[in-house]
């Protein structure tokens, strides 16, 4: 029971990505991170947002220190030291309430070697794990207490702010719509895409003003279960509507397969700013399809979120999201979610959450309500 | 005439027909400048335009004169407060560290039907360029509804474009306005300003 409360409410948000900032007209992560997939390392122009959104809200100065020139090889390197510590207290219907620690070490580095060729990674390591759901038909695979979460070698067709096409390939977390951190959400969680899922892949973005396309290619990570080593492909597709820089849908579509299960992805999603606030939406249809002989036939699962933000300041945003999950029989499940998030970026380097969340199986009538309290600190870049 | 702008025009023939002052209060003027890097744009808005101008009827039509319109900088806002900071300092400030109002100033301006090409002077850091808009009309009982769009060239002004970390503004800034625009309280005490 323990485990099954803890790999439901997890809220393992990383807190290391900012999709709100589309209600500014920042249409996609490209601009202001290091991969253009978003999440991780900033670049120069991303820092200088992440100062400013800051409740610091200062100018951003690079170091001119000469020692951490050098050690940053000439501004070629960039690295940082990362540590997210979670308090979460939890419970379920005639279950104990149970608190739980969990701290979480990140190493990050991407390394440009010429003009257009970059090398990245990030290693991890932590004291609980979070793995996602673990299912009869999909388990979790298996976490470890240091692992490395992506690696890859990246190529960008020109160097510069202008750039806008770059080949990937390495281990990292599949593209995903919405693209939150948070990680225990539906349409990640059930969709292969918690924190200890980084498949081998190549894949490529190519954006402009209006549109973001990032095809992939995927096998296994390696720390799958047996029978579960998936091979596939898809695409992320999204469009600047109105071309304000605010309304952006897209679709991602993806079909792997595996000794013992195929499925096919398709969700839609939307992100949309208004100024200080805006909304996500997502809805991601799974279809399943067992391979082992005298399996079950395919299912279909329906995974949806949207959440409401509303920046009070520019360094506290809060949000109010909804969700919910429907599994096809035979593994029948009807889940539905709510909760609250605040979150604070107190500096660069400081940034506190607090978080609810509220689970109701419809099912068996079970409700399990979390609270997390979220500190997540970072060296300077 | 549209039916839009017909009923603008019977309710207030008699006064406009003598020149009538009409003015804008608390109007909303926005600019959307994209950047060097295709998925940044910025945004900035302001709803504290004021405005005022003459207007008279005449046998072609509304004819608009002595037109004068300005935004306070400060009321300039992206969204982003260091932004705006860095607006203000590289776009409107002085050589001698003043932030003037944006002014618009124009003679005359002849309105065919809903739409009225407005040419005249704007003045950004206090310089004086030629800047045209042209201006949708739609009349709605006692008031305007005016909206319209334009383009202003930084280099016109001798502004260079910001920069901040490779990622450069464009030259190039879309103006969009947005008001309505009433008889002056003045006016309509006297029927028109003679």
């Amino acid at each position: 029971m323990r485990r099954t409360v803890l790999v439901l409410l997890a809220l393992a948000a990383p807190a290391n990505a900012l999709p709100t900032m589309i209600r500014l007209g920042y249409v996609n992560c490209a601009a202001c991170h290091v991969a253009p997939q978003g999440g991780g390392l900033l670049n120069a122009y991303g820092r200088s947002i992440d100062e400013a959104q800051s409740l610091r809200a200062g100018e951003y100065q690079p170091t001119t220190n000469a020692v951490i020139r050098a050690l940053s090889w000439g501004g070629r390197i960039t690295e940082d030291l990362r540590f997210v510590g979670q308090e979460q207290v939890s419970t379920s219907t005639n279950a104990p309430v149970l608190g739980l620690f969990r701290g979480r070490f990140m190493y990050r580095n991407a390394t440009e070697l010429g003009r257009s060729l970059r090398v990245s990674a990030t290693l991890v390591g932590e004291n609980e794990s979070a793995a996602r759901p673990a299912l009869v038909y999909e388990p979790a695979v298996r976490p470890t207490q240091v692992y490395v979460t992506s690696a890859l070698v990246s190529w960008r067709a020109r160097s510069g702010a202008g750039s806008n096409l770059e080949f990937s390939a390495g281990r990292d977390q599949l593209p995903s719509g919405v693209n939150l951190p948070d990680l225990a959400i539906y349409v990640r969680s059930r969709n292969r895409l918690g924190y200890y899922d980084a498949p081998t892949q190549i894949k490529m973005f190519w954006w402009g003003k209006r549109y973001h396309v990032n095809p992939y290619f995927f096998g296994p990570a390696g720390n799958e279960r047996s029978g579960f080593h998936e091979t596939g492909g898809g695409t992320l597709a999204e469009f600047d509507v109105l071309g304000h820089g605010r309304t952006v849908a897209g679709v991602n579509a993806l079909h792997g397969t595996s000794a013992k299960l195929d499925r096919t992805m398709v969700g839609p999603y939307a992100r949309l700013g208004f100024g200080k606030w805006g909304v996500f939406a997502e809805h991601d249809i799974t279809t399943r399809t067992p391979n082992q002989a005298g399996g079950s036939s395919t299912f279909r699962q329906d995974a949806s979120y949207a959440q409401v933000f509303w920046a009070a300041r520019e360094w506290l945003v809060a949000g109010v999201a909804g969700e919910r999950l429907t599994v096809q029989s035979p593994y029948r499940e009807s889940l539905v979610a709510g909760g609250f998030q605040l979150t604070s970026r107190l500096s660069p380097q400081f940034t506190l959450a607090i978080s609810t969340r509220i689970q109701h199986n419809q099912l068996n009538g079970r409700t399990s309500p979390a609270f997390t309290l979220q500190l997540a600190m970072k060296t300077p870049q | 005439m549209t039916k839009h702008f017909a009923p603008f025009v019977c309710l207030f023939a008699s006064a406009i027909a003598s020149g009538a002052d009409i003015a804008v209060e608390g109007g909303a003027a926005s600019f959307v400048v994209s950047t060097s890097v295709p998925a940044i744009s910025v945004k900035g808005k302001t709803t504290a335009m004021h405005a005022h101008a003459r207007v008279q009827q005449n046998a072609d039509g509304l004819q608009l004169e002595q037109i004068e319109a300005s935004i306070p900088v400060k009321s300039i806002l992206t969204g982003m407060s260091i932004r705006d900071e860095h607006m203000r300092r590289y776009i409107f400030t002085t050589a001698d560290g003043k932030t003037p109002d944006l002014r618009f100033e124009a003679a005359a301006a002849a309105c065919s039907t809903s739409i009225c090409q407005v040419t005249g002077t704007l003045a950004i850091r206090g310089v004086g360029r030629p800047f045209s808009i042209p201006l949708k009309l739609r009349g709605d009982g006692a008031t305007f509804h005016v909206a319209g769009d334009s383009t202003v060239r930084l280099s016109d002004y001798g502004i260079e474009q910001p920069s901040q970390f490779g990622v450069k503004t464009s030259n190039d800034i879309q103006l969009h306005l947005e008001f309505t625009a009433k008889e002056a309280p003045a006016a309509i005490a006297s029927g028109g300003r003679k």
